[in-house]
């Protein structure tokens, strides 16, 4: 369990938020703090008042998992497969297990055909992958994904998010404004001009946004369907 | 105007991205699959990077401008009022368009992705220009921004524009679609007929198809328009 308590800190003002275990979806407009809440909780950022825990800990105390929204703005070496292994080498593991986790992981996010590629020469969608398998090589307690999926295709942000759910993580953060994508976790958090303006299960928050743009187009959808076939 | 592909081809590691065809005034968009080559088209098209192999021909271009993926890499402004300068626009009205009014002496590595995104593409489609190329111009952007975008995109229509997107549900009327098959780039024709031939098509537009209906375009609009058509 994530709490939060009396946080502000830039446009972000919580005076209490518990965010549970499972995949949490953080969804808002441009500027209300989705990315900078992501950022404290990651332990990026200390926050100027109150405080995170996680758990028992603090969040830089915590095993945490972050690919930043612009892809490879966090990124240490020049070839893909240097990249994604540097946690693992950071932590002197056996060269036997770096390769085995790196084909492992590779594998779950699509991207073995890319590992002695250049990064630079990557499209923006591979940098994200890329970012995403580096985050996911040291099986994190907690993966904080700062919109990662803008930058991918419907069936690779689909597929991709079912790896994540089925992964083995613990906790999964993430901010998106992909309605659908949202829908699929188990708690969303409704950020306005740095506030939660609601929390709860899809249910409960998109059941109170139904008519706007923020209502998730595949529900819309199955509505429909139920509607048009009477 | 027209902007033409000749046998065009990049090499990127083990293959090539190939484009052939000729981009015509009115709003193509383009699909493809992450790393299919939307990106390296975009820059092929707006002059920034040469073929490996084949031509390109600018017939009637006079000028062109590309919008970024990522406008963080383009950034020249210290403030967000210098930024605009940069461009050759009226800052007041191009802050406003972007709802950054009275934010002019930020720095633009302050705003939200969202925020800067909207900025550059406000800054950039403040201008008329012969060729537009718009590199997945709603990313980072929340359904409202991305409808303004729509509109402002719609009144291009009087010039080429390109645009590479992934977007699924919230998109400007378009005259024509493009699509990678692998890493090839394949005109699959004028809109609406074209929509039956896309393959990475939207859920909704697939969904209406199977129902025997063809939306007359891409916007929500249209959809809506078509779901009502089946409903009666």
């Amino acid at each position: 369990m994530i709490i939060i308590r009396g946080v502000r800190h830039g446009i972000i003002d919580i005076p209490s938020c518990a965010i549970p275990e499972g995949h949490t979806a953080v969804i808002g407009p441009n500027g209300s703090g989705k990315s900078t809440l992501l950022r404290i909780i990651a332990g990026l950022e200390e926050p100027v008042r109150g405080c995170i825990t996680i758990g028992e800990q603090s969040p830089g105390e915590s095993a945490v998992g972050w690919v930043h929204e612009v892809p490879g703005q966090n990124s240490l070496f020049t070839r893909v497969r240097d990249e994604i292994t540097s946690p693992l080498r950071f932590r002197h593991l056996s060269c036997d297990e770096i390769t085995s986790r790196a084909a492992e992981v590779a594998a779950q996010t699509g991207i073995s055909s890319l590992m002695d590629r250049e990064l630079a020469t990557l499209s923006g969608g591979e940098q994200v992958l890329v970012a995403l398998a580096t985050a996911m090589i040291s099986k994190p307690d907690i993966l904080v994904l700062d919109e990662w999926d803008s930058h991918l295709d419907a069936p690779s942000s689909a597929m991709l998010q079912n790896q994540l759910n089925t992964g083995g993580v613990r906790t999964i953060l993430q901010c998106t404004q992909n309605m659908d994508l949202a829908a699929s976790a188990d708690t969303i958090v409704f950020l306005t001009k740095g506030r939660v303006k609601a929390t709860g299960t899809p249910l409960d928050v998109f059941g109170k946004c139904i008519d706007t743009c923020y209502y998730p187009p595949s529900w819309r959808w199955r509505e429909w369907n139920l509607r048009s076939k009477g | 105007m027209e902007l033409a592909f000749e046998g065009v081809s990049v090499t990127r590691g083990s293959y090539d991205i190939r484009v052939s065809g000729s981009f015509c005034q009115g709003i193509n968009l383009v699909s493809g699959r992450v790393g299919s080559g939307k990106s390296t088209v975009a820059a092929m098209a707006a002059g920034i990077l040469s073929p490996d192999g084949g031509s390109i021909h600018r017939k009637g271009i006079s000028t062109s401008m590309l919008s970024f993926q990522f406008p963080e890499s383009g950034l020249t402004g210290s403030t967000v009022k210098e930024e605009v300068y940069s461009y050759g626009v009226h800052d007041a009205d191009t802050l406003a368009m972007a709802d950054l009014s009275g934010r002019g002496e930020d720095d633009p590595l302050s705003l939200s992705r969202g925020e800067l995104k909207k900025l550059s593409l406000a800054c950039v489609l403040s201008r008329p220009w012969d060729l537009l190329v718009l590199d997945g111009p709603f990313e980072a952007l929340d359904c409202r921004g991305k409808r303004e975008v729509c509109r402002w995109i719609e009144h291009r229509r009087s010039s080429i524009v390109i645009l590479c997107t992934h977007e699924q549900h919230i998109l400007p009327r378009i005259d024509a679609l493009w699509e990678f098959q692998e890493h090839t780039l394949v005109f699959r024709g004028l809109v609406p007929e074209a929509l039956a031939r896309w393959d990475l098509a939207p859920t909704s537009i697939k969904t209406l198809i199977s129902r025997g209906t063809l939306p007359f375009n891409v916007s929500e609009d249209d959809i809506r328009e078509a779901a009502c058509r089946i409903q009666g």
